[in-house]
């Protein structure tokens, strides 16, 4: 009886291993990471391409990225241009035919929620860094990360077809949790509703929209341009005939320009963590808006 | 030549026969016969029309399936987001092809205490600013994208003025790579330049400094090192970033200095003869080891090691080695916006063995030339770098009074401003110390302005 269930035991042993040959999934910013995580569990072995201090229009593609996305079985990308600078030459080199565009290996998740900030009608590059398929900062809006999180559970059931039911479960807990924070956190914010604010960069459009205030104006006078003394003067004029009281920025921007306009106005200023990973504190999705909200709320905007 | 010549003036003076011969000689009896063809003609016309015009039907009916296929997607779309999202059909075919297509545009003002003829001697890059006034250093037309699920491929055409003014037009680079190859391998081909150390391979716009070191344009030739041929190059199962590569390209013109290189040109007091490549062993063979670290989160680091060999045209049976070793190391703050603030250091050795003249030959010698540059970059705010360039270059011998072989240095720092990711503004001071001329040291200013159109230009490490 005792042999049986040592037999039985390494038998265990044995099928719990084989089922360890988790897939690698190599995402390009650490939201998708969490995500990535959140959903795929222990099935899945998860690595970022660039960390959550960076912004991560500007990574440049290092020798160790080649390798990490060599041994890929899914790649998950942001999309809508936003790693057009690096992520291109980094496919090139990494020669791994399972996650180039077009294959199962390869999941753009802005194909999958609604962009905001398209651009209609003819642009060009006098009018700065504009994204002409959308503003690509949507992970900003939780409602988009359940659709994110939706994307990633199908295309690992699909690659991974024996762990669906648990690729899905999660998926469903993942659901849960935001159905239970998102009126929290919207209750939190309700004093910004409606609101005026002015932000750095074009990048919190998809936060605006979740939490229903407006941005009125941004510090850059061009999307990637940074503000010259004109432009700030003028800034200075609108935010006290408009009496705008926010500005939001990301933490990897300069902060000389909001602290004149602060000193010139007396505008709140909040520096929002833009990713997971941003602070060492912010692990989950989850822990990326509960940052978020409390950054808003600490200065004033609610 | 003369024989291909004259075979091209048989043909040109056959054709032109044929086609007068039937007006010339049966000009009576091809009335009914050319009435019959012409009726022919029509018909084949009208089916040509008929078979056309069905194409283009079906095309439209194609096309308005995609058009409604899209606005039911924007629908969905907008009824998921109230938010009107309307993918455009011109969108979705440049989905398809990434296709991509780019015109980088280099130029320079300044001026130098050498005067030009003695400035082409000291700014030896083919796209060096070599000029007291203005040069064109660089215009180039880029095109690349995805061939097919196995095929990348890109051609970069250069156009130069020369002194004269004429406009130069240049296939620089024209090559495909593999995609997606089994067991890390990559096999590039075509005409492109040769893998050997950091900054062969990179084009002018995107060097750190407006000309090129002095140790390349030596040895790798003022174009940098670029021929016809493949390589193949092996991505390593290391847990760091490892790759070899191995190549073989021709040995002979004017971008493989060192080699075959072009017929009377003069390489210490040896001239160039019209050697052409006789069998395998008269390629031009390339190596490189390149190695890849994070040594932190924030600094990541180059290691590389190259070597080249191949034939010389100083003799019948004469060789050249080039070995060489780079370094490269990055650091980006980990909090970088724009990619700034970051430093970066890069250093080159290079070494040359060139066996001159045949053994039997009077003059014949071993030449040995050794070179090296190291820089320094700092982008201490976004969009702004200062830069500190060192380059030595030396050689076995008395070539004190040899412009391509004498022992220099140069020393220059420079500052470049990027008003945005497609345009730059730089101020480069050169101060060399040259054997070769009679005042032995040169003070130079340049100001080097770039646009670059079209596709987006890539952040490379």
């Amino acid at each position: 009886m005792t042999y049986y269930r040592i037999l039985f035991g390494l038998l265990l042993l044995v099928a719990s291993l084989s089922s360890h040959a988790a897939l690698r999934v190599v995402t390009t910013t650490q939201d998708l990471a969490a995500i990535a995580e959140a959903v795929g569990g222990e099935q899945v072995k998860v690595e970022s391409l660039t960390p959550g201090t960076r912004d991560p229009h500007f990574a440049s593609a290092k020798p160790s990225m080649i390798r990490q996305v060599f041994r890929a079985d899914l790649l998950l990308v942001i999309g809508a241009d936003m790693e057009i600078g690096w992520l291109p030459p980094l496919l090139q080199s990494a020669r791994n035919g399972k996650v180039q565009p077009g294959n199962p290996g390869y999941l753009d998740l802005s194909t999958g929620v609604p962009l905001l900030g398209q651009v209609s009608g003819p642009i060009d590059r006098s009018m700065g860094d504009v994204h002409a398929k959308g503003n690509p900062h949507y992970w900003l809006d939780p409602r988009n990360g359940v659709r994110m999180a939706e994307a990633i559970a199908s295309r690992l059931s699909e690659l991974d077809p024996a762990h669906e039911g648990e690729y899905r479960g999660r998926l469903a807990d993942f659901k849960q949790t935001m159905a239970s924070r998102l009126p929290h956190w919207s209750a939190d914010l309700a004093a910004l509703k409606g609101q005026p604010v002015i932000a750095y960069h074009k990048s919190l459009i998809y936060l605006a929209d979740a939490f229903e205030f407006n941005i009125v104006d941004e510090v850059e006078p061009k999307p990637g341009i940074a503000p010259s003394a004109a432009s700030l003067s003028a800034l200075v004029a609108r935010i006290r005939s408009d009496e705008i009281g926010l500005l939001l920025m990301e933490p990897h921007y300069e902060r000389r320009s909001a602290r004149y306009l602060n000193e010139q106005t007396g505008i709140g200023i909040a520096v929002l963590p833009q990713s997971v990973g941003a602070t060492p504190e912010i692990v989950t999705y989850f822990d990326l808006f509960d940052a978020i909200v409390a950054a808003l709320t600490s200065a004033g905007g609610a | 030549m003369d024989y291909f010549n004259l075979c091209k003036k048989q043909l040109v003076a056959v054709a032109c026969g044929l086609l007068l011969a039937p007006g010339v000689l049966f000009a009576d009896d091809e009335t009914e016969a050319l009435r019959q063809q012409l009726l022919e003609l029509k018909q084949q016309m009208q089916q040509m029309q008929q078979h056309y015009e069905g194409q283009i039907g079906a095309m439209e009916q194609r096309l308005q399936g995609v058009e409604v296929a899209s606005q039911r997607q924007a629908e969905q779309a907008a009824q998921a987001a109230s938010q009107p999202v309307a993918p455009s059909l011109s969108s979705k075919i440049a989905g398809v092809s990434n296709f991509q297509i780019g015109l980088s545009g280099l130029f320079a003002a300044g001026g130098s205490s050498a005067d030009n003829g003695e400035l082409a001697g000291l700014q030896g890059g083919g796209h060096d600013p070599n000029k007291n006034g203005f040069t064109v250093q660089n215009v180039e037309l880029s095109m690349g994208g995805t061939v097919d699920p196995h095929l990348d491929a890109q051609a970069n055409l250069i156009f130069q003025i020369d002194e004269e003014g004429e406009t130069v037009v240049e296939l620089e680079e024209a090559f495909f790579t593999t995609r997606s190859l089994p067991w890390g391998l990559q096999v590039k081909g075509g005409q492109y330049f040769t893998e050997f150390g950091r900054q062969n391979v990179q084009h002018p716009h995107t060097w750190a400094f407006a000309d090129q070191p002095v140790v390349l344009s030596r040895f790798l030739g003022g174009d940098g090192l670029r021929s016809q041929g493949a390589r193949v190059a092996w991505l390593m199962p290391t847990e760091w970033y490892s790759e070899l590569y191995f190549g073989a390209q021709n040995a002979k013109g004017e971008t493989v200095t060192s080699f075959l290189g072009e017929e009377g040109e003069d390489i210490g007091g040896h001239t160039l003869m019209a050697r052409e490549s006789r069998n395998f062993s008269d390629l031009l063979y390339s190596a490189r080891w390149l190695n890849g670290f994070d040594l932190s989160e924030t600094v990541s680091m180059n290691l590389g090691a190259s070597a080249l060999w191949g034939p010389n045209a100083t003799g019948t049976d004469t060789n050249t080695q080039i070995y060489g070793a780079d370094l490269y190391v990055k650091w980006q703050s980990a909090t970088a916006q724009r990619g700034f603030p970051f430093a970066s250091w890069q250093t080159e050795i290079l070494e040359r063995r060139y066996e001159a003249g045949d053994v039997n030959d009077p003059t014949h010698e071993k030449l040995d030339d050794w070179g090296m540059f190291t820089q320094a970059v700092w982008g201490f705010k976004p969009g702004w770098t200062a830069g500190l360039r060192l380059d030595y270059a030396s050689a076995s011998g008395d070539t004190a009074t040899d412009p391509l072989r004498d022992t220099r240095k140069r020393l220059s720092p420079n500052l470049t401003w990027y008003p945005s990711e497609y345009s730059k503004v730089r101020l480069q001071y050169n101060h060399d110390w040259i054997q070769h001329l009679p005042d032995k040291s040169a003070d130079a200013l340049w100001l080097q302005v770039e646009f670059n159109l079209g596709s987006h230009a890539a952040h490379v490490f």
